[in-house]
């Protein structure tokens, strides 16, 4: 019993202490991210630059490819029950609104969280394994601001950007299956569409994916700067920032979409 | 050799570091006089490394004191310790280069991030650096693309960036081959004589103290076994020292209880 009591303290306290050290990193960020620009200390703009080319501009592909796919599938699938009821035009409604309010900006971070979120791991926990965080820290170069301040403000464009593009590649998936497979025709489908979508829909979207980019980052560079030991600890690490990643943009995706029910 | 001056630079005050409950340095105490070359030398795991980590402040220790140049490094907060270790510089074991960026990108960091030099000064004084470790010409190389050796000479150039007062190096000769590991000793020695920098240096490696070293400190187990020149220690009784000197392995007979029990699995 006395055993159980010490196990669930101790648990409670690395808990909180791994709370804490989220919240400084989290405070480092935006310090360097919004305080340290204005106070002229600067902030690496290539390097934001760099990486936004990355997690954008090279996640598209396969967040395009992706993303038809499923609006393809999930036109058909409509369609398995939509078409009983003779309501085929419906598809495009159900379409409009999953890829908006839903799939198009989890599909975005999942991808990206596989895709970004693991690289910020191996590159930071890489780094600490060379001893090159410790060599920064010793020039007086704060590691925060030379490598997560960068990411983050990259990250945080990148995915709602990515996302914007999802949904209308979604949308274009279902038009595809929906009008080459189901038969719906293309006017109809188009006319469904753009009565179907409001603009709390998009803004439900595009807000949850600023937020998704904020957990693939933060946790990215946390779990880099936990990494010990050598290679394996690399491994270890950037396997487990997939998983919280993943987690996390769950919880933050159940968080917003019960907040935008009740509104 | 003997360029010091009897003017302590950094000095060591019953230095205590644990982590938890295992504690790695356990009252060390010495002084580093200005421009010499002051090497410790210690086994694997007598707490080097860590007490370089703590000079650097890269860590703080539970207990004791670290004075550099008179002032009291452990009691700094963060900012003043970022300000002062522009006066320093540091040699990683793994030279630590950042491996995104070019070599001369690499020296040019310490001087972009305080300074507020024009950039064609800037690459100057990094081709001064490179020059100054051997490198001239390698400015646009990966730290990928280079030797070992080489890129331990780039560490040194990136270290000596900002004309720092003092250097400290992490097993600057280690997994080198004799003559590139000579090299390097030679290079310690040249900054110490030509910039009259302060030099602590951590190794193991008994042919380079020989080459570098004006003061020994010897650390066994987290504590200070001997203190002064070569030749001084090697007159020294001190069973640890005269086993490291003659690089005898350890008697079976007086290996530790507990290190025993671990090998048998007799806990």
């Amino acid at each position: 019993m006395l055993d159980l009591l010490g196990r669930v303290g101790r648990w409670t306290f690395d808990q909180l202490a791994a709370a804490l050290r989220v919240s400084v990193l989290m405070v480092d960020t935006a310090t360097w991210l919004v305080v340290a620009p204005v106070r002229g200390r600067g902030f690496r703009w290539r390097s934001a630059v760099e990486s936004l080319v990355e997690f954008g501009l090279r996640s598209m592909p396969i967040v395009g490819m992706i993303c038809f796919l499923v609006g393809v599938i999930i036109a058909l699938q409509a369609s398995y029950t939509l078409d009983q009821w003779g309501a085929n035009r419906y598809i495009a409604d159900l379409v409009a609104v999953s890829a908006l309010r839903e799939l198009a900006s989890l599909m975005t971070a999942v991808i990206i969280a596989g895709r970004c979120g693991s690289a910020i791991t191996a590159e930071i926990g890489t780094m600490k394994v060379n001893e090159e965080i410790d060599a920064l820290e010793v020039m007086g170069v704060n590691p925060i601001k030379y490598l997560v301040a960068p990411k983050f403000l990259a990250m945080v464009i990148a995915v709602p950007c990515v996302t914007a593009l999802a949904m209308l590649i979604m949308i274009a998936g279902g038009w595809a299956s929906a009008v080459l497979v189901v038969g719906v025709e293309t006017q109809i489908y188009l006319d469904q569409t753009v009565n179907a979508i409001v603009v709390k829909d998009l803004v439900n979207g595009m807000v949850k994916s600023f937020f998704f980019g904020v957990v693939i980052c933060w946790v990215g560079a946390y779990r880099g700067f936990q990494v010990e030991g050598g290679a394996e600890g690399v491994g270890r690490r950037t396997t487990s920032s997939v998983v919280t990643s993943i987690f996390l943009i769950i919880v933050v995706d159940l968080v917003f979409t019960v907040l935008f029910y009740f509104m | 050799m003997a360029t010091a001056v009897n003017e302590p630079e950094i000095v060591v005050e019953d230095l205590v570091v644990a982590f938890g409950d295992t504690v790695v340095l356990d009252g060390v105490s010495f002084t580093v006089n200005r421009g010499e070359v002051f090497v410790i030398l210690g086994g694997s795991g007598s707490g080097k490394t860590t007490l370089l980590r703590n000079l650097v402040g890269l860590m703080r220790p539970r207990s004791g004191r670290i004075l550099i140049q008179g002032e009291d490094f452990t009691a700094m907060s963060e900012e003043e310790r970022i300000g002062f270790r522009r006066k320093m510089g540091m040699c990683f074991q793994s030279s630590a280069l950042l491996g995104s960026i070019s070599l001369a990108d690499n020296v040019a960091l310490p001087l972009r991030e305080h300074t507020r030099l024009e950039e064609s000064t800037i690459d100057i004084m990094t081709r001064i650096k490179l020059e100054l470790v051997g490198l001239g010409g390698f400015e646009d190389y990966l730290p990928s693309e280079l030797s070992g050796g080489m890129r331990k000479r780039a560490g040194i150039a990136r270290a000596m960036a900002m004309d720092p007062e003092l250097i400290f190096y992490d097993e600057p000769s280690a997994g080198l081959d004799p003559i590139v590991a000579a090299g390097i000793d030679e290079l310690i020695r040249t900054m110490q004589s030509t910039f009259n920098l302060t030099s602590v240096v951590v190794t193991h490696e008994m042919e380079s103290v020989k080459l570098i070293a004006d003061t020994v400190c010897v650390l066994h187990r987290g504590k200070v076994v001997g203190i002064g020149t070569l030749a001084e220690l090697e007159l020294s009784n001190h069973p640890y020292i005269q086993q490291f000197f003659a690089r005898r392995p350890d008697d079976p007979s007086t290996v530790d209880e507990a290190w025993a029990r671990a090998l048998t699995g007799t806990d």
